[in-house]
């Protein structure tokens, strides 16, 4: 099966509503493959906060109305911040019954305030014990930073260099959240604290934005993106059912599945992404891949391992630091940017001839991990 | 609180009955005391968590079962914590005086844990009072919730079931012989550290501590109406109230998330000092005709940012609480400034006290 479409949105603060950005992202993986609207079979929409946020659900039948008098099925996934690579999962183990599939991830979350989005995304988290102790999502990732940091014996240097890297690579695509922001390493490190010790710089921004993909059982060009491997797996919703508070189990048993079934491993990779909701999150996931050992996650950051000239090239795209965190898209601009690369059709951004490609999309605090390995 | 499976060896935190691997009853297992692991501060805002900054602590029991505890004191990682019977639950509350402010702080001291003994004048009253805080607390809380807060609350007309508090706090009301006899009386029953707070207003913290055995041991504790809501907490210091009298109530008033100021005894403290001439102020413009009352809250509300405006809050507070508190800031303070305006004398006269009786400066009916 294939990748033979892809398209998006600009991510950020942007003036278009959930509708909007739904059909401007379908309309490019269109124009982007060889496929009209009538060839596709079925559509997935992955989206995590139309209901709290937009006050609107049933996003199967608004997909509908995007596409009038073509009645084909459409379902709605969500699994918080993964959404998008499960929908993607599947929309694969429906590729029996249709020759194409498009999956859409869509979200819109800025104008509501900053009150509601807070209370809004900390549904990912347990709303029955956690949240009423105060447990909103910078501050989960905070106490994970803090086991991290002293498990490990590294300070907040390091987040902020992952930090600084993303946004460096977010200058090169100009489609990303912060393509227009200068951030020097000093504004990085003078940034208000969020939940100690993560500051502002080590949370990705609230964005909106849309991705659509179209998967296809059959190859339709020389464009086209092999599907190696998609596997989900979850985990435990809230931390205090973990033994493991520095490693996320969910990321590390849907990537061992996934190499096996792309029958590869890790140092096969050319390009990663990696899902960076927060800094740590970055430094846990290299781990978790199997890219480096535990306690080398450092030194192969500091090394500049994951800059784009790099062996591990890591968010060529921005990351969710810098590309953005529309959170139902998330996942599918993860294949999108893998995808572009692969094709090599990223300009300024491009990594020297890559063949295989990851990506790691988590839901909540690692409670959703689904991991997909393109190649060409 | 988990549940546990011991033939299987698994923990569930969300409430189970039987484990789904092997169908064995599951045993709940209560947490004696906790470690702390991990914490985080945290500095912005979500709904129900307002106020910022707050730790958030990943703490750890006996058993290696993990939860997660908000708290505003400062913990270090190792620290032995004992969160389910925190300090500041073993502080007993005795309220006399359970009219609108005692049921509200009664209410609020219940939902942040603590054992709250009610001290009622009348005994006919004390199913309907239990009824209004049942009422009240099922508004936030589940059945099953409301039935444990309630076995931490007991309603008395005998001062001596007082005599194990910690705290009593009088929340009767603005009346000097009322409030007199009362200290006088919890004097007679109180524990020898037991310390005497009033809600008052108004009333002289030094002059109620003369009545009692120790003055040093008397202390102001000034709620806002509604309790829920109002952060703040004058704590009215008189001149022979001890500085550890000062700082429990201080540790205590940030146990349930209000902040405390210090304030020197003093005619109105300081919130009323400058609400009242304010509402007097306001009626004295509507007397003299320079605009109706509806522009004069309209003015306070836009052009100072204030809540309510002045007629507004003069009758959700009531009227016959506001011409005593300026009578007491007239006499007290030797000032005509302070003379309550003629039409406040007016409204209370006819029995216009605001929107207790339906009708105030507007009319609520």
């Amino acid at each position: 099966m294939y990748i033979s479409g892809v398209g998006r949105t600009k991510f950020g603060n942007l003036s278009d509503n959930l509708q909007e950005l739904a059909y401007e992202a379908i309309l490019n993986a269109l124009d982007d493959s060889n496929l009209d609207i009538n060839e596709i079979g079925a559509i997935f929409v992955s989206n995590f906060l139309s209901g709290p946020l937009n006050g609107q659900l049933h996003l199967n039948s608004m997909i509908s109305s995007l596409i009038p008098g073509i009645n084909i099925p459409i379902i709605r996934v969500e699994t918080a911040c993964a959404s998008s690579s499960v929908a993607f999962n599947q929309a694969i183990y429906c590729l029996q019954n249709y020759s194409n599939i498009l999956i859409v991830g869509v979200e819109k979350m800025t104008g509501v305030g900053l009150l509601p989005t807070t209370d809004a995304i900390s549904m990912a988290g347990d709303r029955t014990y956690d949240f009423p102790n105060g447990l909103i999502f910078p501050a989960a990732y905070a106490l994970i930073a803090q086991q991290y940091m002293l498990k490990n014996n590294i300070n907040h240097d390091i987040l902020e260099l992952v930090s600084y890297i993303n946004h460096q690579n977010s200058r090169l695509n100009p489609l990303a959240h912060f393509y227009y922001k200068e951030v020097s390493k000093e504004m990085i490190k003078n940034a208000p604290m969020i939940a100690s010790p993560l500051n502002l710089f080590d949370c990705s921004p609230i964005s909106d934005g849309a991705v659509a993909v179209i998967l296809s059982k059959n190859k339709t060009s020389d464009r086209d993106v092999k599907v190696m491997s998609s596997k989900i797996a979850t985990d435990t919703i809230s931390l205090t059912e973990r033994i493991n508070l520095t490693s996320f189990i969910a990321t590390k048993i849907a990537s061992k599945q996934a190499y096996k079934e792309a029958q590869i491993t890790p140092a096969d990779l050319d390009i990663i992404e990696i899902h960076d909701c927060f800094t740590i999150s970055e430094l846990i996931a290299l781990e978790d891949l199997g890219i480096c050992g535990a306690s080398e996650v450092s030194e192969l950051i500091k090394n500049g391992d994951i800059l784009r000239d790099g062996p591990f090239p890591v968010n060529t795209d921005g990351g969710l630091k810098a590309n953005g965190h529309p959170i139902g898209a998330t996942g599918l601009a993860q294949i999108f940017e893998i995808v572009a690369q692969l094709r090599q059709e990223t300009e300024k951004r491009q990594v020297d001839n890559p063949e295989i490609g990851l990506a790691q999309n988590i839901g909540g605090i690692g409670g959703t991990c689904g991991i997909t390995i393109l190649g060409v | 609180m988990a549940y546990y499976c011991s033939r299987c060896n698994k923990y569930w935190n969300y409430q189970v009955k039987r484990c789904i691997f092997c169908g064995q009853d599951l045993l709940s297992q209560h947490s004696k005391e906790y470690r702390v692991l991990g914490y985080t501060q945290v500095n912005i805002p979500s709904k129900g968590n307002e106020k910022v900054p707050y730790y958030v602590y990943l703490i750890e029991d006996e058993n290696n079962v993990k939860k997660l505890m908000k708290s505003t004191i400062e913990y270090n990682i190792g620290d032995r914590v004992d969160f389910e019977l925190d300090r500041k639950s073993s502080i007993l509350i005795g309220i006399v005086g359970i009219g609108s402010m005692g049921l509200q702080i009664a209410e609020y001291f219940l939902s942040y844990g603590f054992n709250v003994h009610l001290k009622t004048r009348n005994s006919d009253k004390i199913v309907s009072i239990y009824e209004r805080i049942q009422k009240n607390l099922s508004k936030k809380y589940t059945s099953d919730d409301v039935r444990k807060i309630l076995d931490r609350c007991q309603i008395t007309t005998e001062y001596l079931d007082l005599k194990g508090c910690d705290l009593i706090i009088d929340a009767s009301s603005e009346d000097f012989d009322i409030k007199e006899s009362i200290f006088r009386e919890i004097s007679e029953i109180k524990k020898e550290n037991a310390i005497i707070a009033t809600n008052s207003s108004s009333i002289s913290i030094d002059k109620l501590a003369a009545v009692t055995k120790m003055p040093e041991k008397c202390i102001g504790m000034h709620f806002f109406n509604p309790v829920r809501k109002m952060s703040l907490i004058e704590v009215i210091i008189g001149e022979k109230t001890s500085n550890d009298v000062i700082d429990t109530i201080f540790a205590v008033a940030k146990s349930i998330d209000k902040e405390p100021i210090v304030i020197r005894n003093s005619p109105g403290f300081v919130v009323n000092r400058l609400l009242l001439p304010q509402i007097n102020e306001a009626i004295r413009l509507l007397e003299q005709n320079v605009a109706n009352k509806e522009s004069i809250d309209s003015a306070v509300k836009l052009g100072l940012n204030h809540p309510m405006g002045p007629f507004e809050l003069a009758d959700y507070i009531g009227l016959d609480i506001c011409i005593s508190i300026l009578n007491e800031l007239h006499i007290e303070l030797e000032s005509e400034f302070y003379k309550p305006a003629n039409l406040l004398k007016t409204l209370v006269g006819e029995g216009k006290l605001g929107i207790k009786t339906g009708e105030g400066f507007y009319n609520y009916k």
